[in-house]
């Protein structure tokens, strides 16, 4: 009879403490989702392709898909429910997209507010070419791209201060 | 201070919920469900011979393993054949677990049911199952030649064939002066909406009932569906759409195989059971689409007019054909576009293959006849050495010639009987936006530069708001709210706000007060579905034909509490009253509360309802003959036949003289689909239609290997566009109102994406004189095409 | 449903019969088997525990042996419930002298299994059935293989719980399994299938999914 063993997975995650008892092989968009609950996150392909699965980790953003959870124990997990600001409203990347129609579906969402959200701060004015290059890793089958790059030149007019929940700063 | 809604660039009510990770796909539900796994099935075509399950057994968290003789009743049926036709003679569709053969890679054979997915997976990986493999069938060309069948009983691997024709075509071509014959393909891509299809079942043993979240495009069908096969009485049965990730059309088929096994596996087991897909299995087990072959004989004047026009084509439909032939027909229909040959004529046979079955993708049939009948003027445009932008004039149907009857029937077996557009009025405007007159001044620019540009166009008419109805319900609560339910789905179109639009208006309510539900049956339980972009035409036509009705319930009860006469009333954010005179009004929640008479008050307010608080004429009823009580109402639109938008896209590319590259410059479109209810979501449509379109022309390709195995079944392989593909839209609108619903909409979701492939071809042709028939076309099949020019 | 099968156990036919008809044998090597109570001539209510899949549970049954053809050939007979099954099993057992040496056993059995047990699938209730029965004669090889003769007179065997001869058994006769017989062998620790042939006896498909947890 095949059993599992579990491991112990500490994660800090949109600020707070999180420890889970995971098999080895448990994806950290399954712990995210499934144990944790925030299903904020969305598995498109499981191969690392579509992006709807990025979350940042200790900052940088990472197919949550292609990690398993316990490799990244000890981290700082960022979701897309910790881009919403401190008191729960939309964060400046969020707001963004919902004013230039940047989502349709939703499902991709998620990953691109996260991907979005870390290149703001390594590039807080970038042009409309460098705004498309930037969310050319994630794939949108609803939008066409053209009000997501708009949200993104929306979102660095409006990010004056570091979204709030726990982001390293 | 009331603003008119309808119209506007209204921010989408989704999004709050949606942008902050709030959204409630199907597999954020069920957390506690047990989660299936299915055995597919690797070989394109083989016999079933035996399936060993002993090693799953092994599995800590396996609960059950399901093959075809664990069916019963209808379920051990095939699946239903939701489109009959006279013509499909030979329609087939496939078991809801495979009986003895599996006719394609991915059709499943077994289901495991487990504690969680993983141990799913293990259990389902050591499952043994012993195969004869059997001869493939793999591409139009095998399957005409017939060599080997798909199913034994279908002769020549044919489904059916069909013929439409408004006279004799080969005499007309073989009389006129100028004839042109053609070959055309377009290769098999399809919808991959970013979330795959997922079901969760939950059967009440209390009460005896079954409630289903399937993401889908139409709940109310995949409800009877699913009653049927089960045996269940229909109003045991709910079906709920959460929010869908996307559908583009594959998530209309219904019901899938897991549709049907996970409610009846739910039951057997008394406990709630999820299956989501993953990637793979979306590639191997969903629907695919625009795989045809096509051969055009056209015959034309000295201008270029078009005297008769021919086209035989061939249909790939894949294993089986649950959607009947609704591809195929759009695409024979269709493909006349805003012209008016004097004579046409379409056959086209629709055949099996041992790959995965076809049924829309957005554009539906439409993209590829596009391709055909524009790669076809531009053809005789060359011929003739006219302007592509002339020789498409002298064929438009005009203005003062609407109605213009086709001759043909439409996929909703009515007349292909085109009600209003602009054709001249939608080109001018295209020619305008992309600069068309001045484009040789540009190329010579470029040419200087060592560039390389071409510039292409498209047109297209699009039958929109297929029938046969949709439905809406709107109740203003007591507190002044207002809900409003419509059985047809969303998938991220932006229906709820859209809707809400339109009662706004009609009711003189505040936006922010309507709540939309779609598609769950526990709401409403009439309607078609979310496909063909109809919703605006169907659901939004419904929607404020019912809101009429509850303005006109509430303003009869208004004038009777306000001593006023009706046409002295009217209702300005949310309030009841006397024109011009506000002070002298009820609040529309007043108005629900008395248009139920009560014996019990619930709260304060519905104490004024109550027998002795109101002065009610003591020798009427207090529900009248005819009326009944509440503040709602329930309408219906049904249309004698579709309403026609169109569109024209311009394309401006530049081709690598070296690496042959393909790069879009500009890309344009006008696009008339009459009134528009919010033109940002529109321009939406718009945007991710042009993506799919650049995706069908240069990249998207399904790729089967001669065993029937799909080589590419990942995004890794299969291309989809990024924003790097994707160019800048630009889009100008013209607005020919459709005379046949009571809001002026056409359609205007699958617009986006019909002549892609077409304009694409055109400007790369443009660009480099070659000959381009076959799409997508890929920098290594321009390279090769440059070199057979020289 | 129906369950066939054939083994090979080492000891002889003679043996094998007896061992097959004596209920110290079968507590201690039906899997999951915990007691087994006589009621009369050949009849026996029993306790066992296992399951199907990711299931376990207790069940209680009946178990009679009928038309005994010693060393040949007997049947059994089973009934038996459970949270949320049942199963009635009629089991005949036929036993031939191997060529070189020892038992060759087949059994047919055809079983009916109602409930929601039955809702597993069958390939997956017959495959669990089969690999049951397997146990159960491997567990009878190893018991017979390591002390002598249990029955018929012989001496003690060492092995502690290993059956005592008794030519009959009482009425109210009580055989509990030995502790390390009780859980069912290795890998079966949380529950394995219902069993074919013995473990048919009272093949009790056993209890439910074990609560929801994920």
């Amino acid at each position: 009879m095949t059993t599992e063993t579990q491991v112990h997975v500490s994660l800090v995650v949109n600020g707070t403490r999180r420890e889970v008892d995971v098999p080895a092989r448990r994806l950290l968009s399954d712990v995210l989702r499934h144990d944790l609950g925030l299903t904020g996150t969305h598995v498109g392909c499981e191969h690392g392709v579509c992006g709807a699965c990025t979350v940042l980790v200790d900052g940088a953003p990472m197919r949550s898909c292609l990690l398993f959870a316990v490799s990244v124990d000890g981290a700082e997990v960022t979701t897309i429910e910790g881009c919403c600001a401190a008191d729960g409203s939309l964060g400046p990347v969020q707001a963004a997209f919902r004013d230039c129609h940047a989502l349709q579906c939703g499902f991709c969402t998620p990953g691109f507010v996260t991907t979005v959200t870390a290149y703001l701060r390594e590039n807080r004015a970038p042009t409309e070419a460098e705004a498309r290059e930037a969310i050319s890793g994630n794939l949108c089958r609803c939008t066409g791209y053209q009000n997501i790059v708009a949200a993104v030149l929306k979102s660095a007019e409006a990010t004056v201060s570091e979204p709030a929940n726990g982001d390293p700063a | 201070m009331s603003t008119r809604m309808f119209g506007e660039r209204i921010t989408r009510t989704e999004d709050q919920r949606l942008v902050s990770g709030n959204g409630r796909y199907l597999d954020d539900l069920g957390h506690d469900a047990l989660e299936a796994a299915l055995v597919r099935s690797p070989h394109a075509h083989a016999r079933i011979v035996d399936i060993d399950v002993t090693d799953a057994l092994e599995v800590d968290g396996l609960v059950a393993i399901y093959t075809y003789e664990d069916l019963d009743g209808r379920m051990a049926e095939p699946l239903p054949l939701l489109i009959p036709h006279p013509s499909l003679t030979h329609g087939r569709t496939q078991y809801a677990l495979a009986r003895e053969e599996v006719n394609h890679v991915g059709e499943a054979v077994a289901m495991v049911v487990a504690r969680n997915r993983y141990l799913a997976e293990d259990a389902a990986q050591r499952i043994r199952v012993e195969y004869a493999p059997l001869p493939a069938v793999v591409g139009i060309e095998s399957a005409r030649t017939a060599d080997h069948l798909v199913h034994e009983d279908v002769p020549g691997n044919v489904a059916a064939v069909m013929v439409q024709q408004t006279g004799d075509a080969d005499a007309a071509i073989d009389s006129a002066p100028h004839v042109l014959e053609l070959e055309l393909e377009i290769e098999r891509s399809a919808s991959t909406p970013l979330e795959g299809k997922g079901v969760l079942a939950r059967w009440d043993d209390d009460d005896k009932s079954l409630l289903v979240h399937t993401s889908t495009q139409t709940a109310t069908s995949v409800r009877q569906a699913i009653a049927a096969k089960l045996g269940l009485p229909v109003d045991r049965v709910e079906v709920v759409t959460p929010d869908v990730g996307g559908g583009f059309g594959v998530k209309i088929v219904h019901p899938w195989p897991e549709e049907v096994l996970v409610p009846w596996a739910a039951c057997r087991l008394q406990q709630p059971v999820k299956w989501t897909e993953d990637r793979r299995e979306h590639f191997v087990s969903s629907a695919h689409e625009r795989g045809q072959l096509h051969h055009v004989r056209v015959g034309y004047d000295d201008d270029g007019r078009l005297l008769g026009l021919s086209v035989r084509f061939w249909h790939d439909n894949g294993a089986y054909v649950p959607y009947g032939l609704i591809v195929p027909i759009i695409t024979s229909t269709q493909l006349l576009g805003p012209y008016k040959p004097a004579v046409y004529r379409v056959e086209f046979s629709s055949l099996y293959t041992n790959t995965v079955m076809v049924t829309p993708y957005r554009g539906a049939g439409r993209p590829q006849g596009c391709f055909v009948m524009e790669r076809t003027m531009d053809a005789i445009a060359a011929e003739r050495g006219l302007d592509r932008t002339v020789v498409r004039e002298r064929n438009f149907i005009l203005p003062a010639e609407m109605p213009y009857d086709q001759g043909l029937v439409f996929q909703d077996g009515r007349q292909l009987l085109y009600d209003s557009g602009d054709y001249p009025a939608t080109l001018a405007k295209l020619k305008k936006l992309v600069g068309w007159d001045e484009f040789e001044a540009f190329r010579a620019q470029a040419a200087e530069d060592g560039r390389r540009v071409g510039i292409g166009l498209a047109c297209y008419v699009e039958g929109t708001g297929v029938g046969p109805y949709e439905g809406g319900h709107v109740r203003v609560e007591t507190d002044g709210s207002v809900v409003v339910s419509t059985g047809l789905t969303s998938q991220g179109q932006g229906h709820a706000t859209m809707l809400a639009q339109i009662v706004a208006d009609e009711l003189g309510v505040p936006f922010d007060r309507i709540r939309v539900t779609t598609g769950d049956t526990r709401r409403f339980k009439y309607a078609v579905g979310t496909f063909a972009s109809r919703t605006a035409v169907m659901s939004g036509s419904a929607v404020a034909l019912t809101a009429r009705k509850v303005r006109d319930k509430a303003l009869r009860i208004a004038s009777t509490a306000l001593e006023a006469a009706v046409e002295d009333l009217e209702i300005v954010d949310g309030r009841v009253q006397v024109a011009g005179a506000p002070e002298a009004g009820i609040d529309l929640g007043t108005v629900a509360v008395l248009s139920n008479p009560l014996r019990y008050a619930f709260d304060e307010a519905a104490g004024a309802a109550t027998q002795f608080a109101t002065p009610a004429d003591p020798n009427t009823p207090p529900v009248e003959a005819g009326e009944a009580p509440g503040l709602e109402a329930v309408d219906f639109y049904s249309p004698t036949r579709s309403t026609f938008a169109n569109g024209m896209h311009a394309v401006v590319v530049e081709t690598d003289p070296d690496t042959a590259e393909v790069r879009i410059l500009r890309y344009c479109v006008v696009h008339d689909c009459g009134t528009l209810v919010n033109p940002m979501i529109v321009e939406g449509q718009i945007h991710g239609g042009v993506a799919q379109g650049v995706g069908g022309a240069l990249y998207e390709r399904l790729v089967y290997d001669e065993h029937g195995q799909l080589l590419n079944a990942s995004f890794m392989d299969f291309l989809m566009p990024y924003a790097s593909e994707v160019p800048t839209i630009e889009i100008d609108h013209l607005v020919t109102p459709s005379p046949l619903n009571p809001l002026g909409v056409k359609g205007a979701g699958e617009a986006g994406v019909i002549p892609g492939s077409a304009a694409i071809a055109a400007a790369i042709e443009d660009a480099e004189q070659v000959t381009i028939r076959r799409m997508p076309i890929s920098p290594s099949e321009l390279f090769d095409l440059r070199r057979k020019r020289t | 449903m129906n369950i066939t099968g054939t083994t090979t156990l080492t000891a002889d036919r003679a043996t094998v019969w007896k061992a097959l008809n004596d209920p110290a044998v079968l507590v201690a090597t039906i899997p999951g088997c915990r007691r087994l109570e006589a009621v009369g001539d050949d009849t026996y209510r029993m306790t066992v525990s296992a399951g199907v899949g990711s299931v376990q549970g207790v069940y209680d049954g009946e178990v009679r042996l009928s038309d005994h053809e010693e060393p040949s050939s007997f049947r059994m007979h089973a009934q038996g419930s459970g949270a949320p099954g049942t199963i009635g099993a009629d089991v005949s057992v036929r036993l031939e002298d191997h060529p070189d040496r020892g038992t060759v056993l087949s059994y047919d059995a055809d079983a009916i299994v109602g409930g929601m047990i039955g809702g597993v699938g069958q390939r997956m209730l017959t495959g669990a059935s089969k690999k049951m029965a397997e146990e159960f004669f491997r567990n009878v090889d190893a018991v017979l293989l390591a002390g002598t003769s249990p029955v018929a007179g012989e001496a003690q065997p060492d092995v502690p719980g290993a059956p005592q001869p008794a030519p009959a058994v009482a009425p109210g006769t009580v055989f509990t399994a030995p502790a390390a017989a009780r859980r069912a062998g290795p890998g079966f620790a949380t529950g394995v299938a219902v069993g074919a042939a013995a473990a048919l006896l009272g093949a009790l498909v056993g209890g439910w999914i074990a609560g929801r947890r994920r």
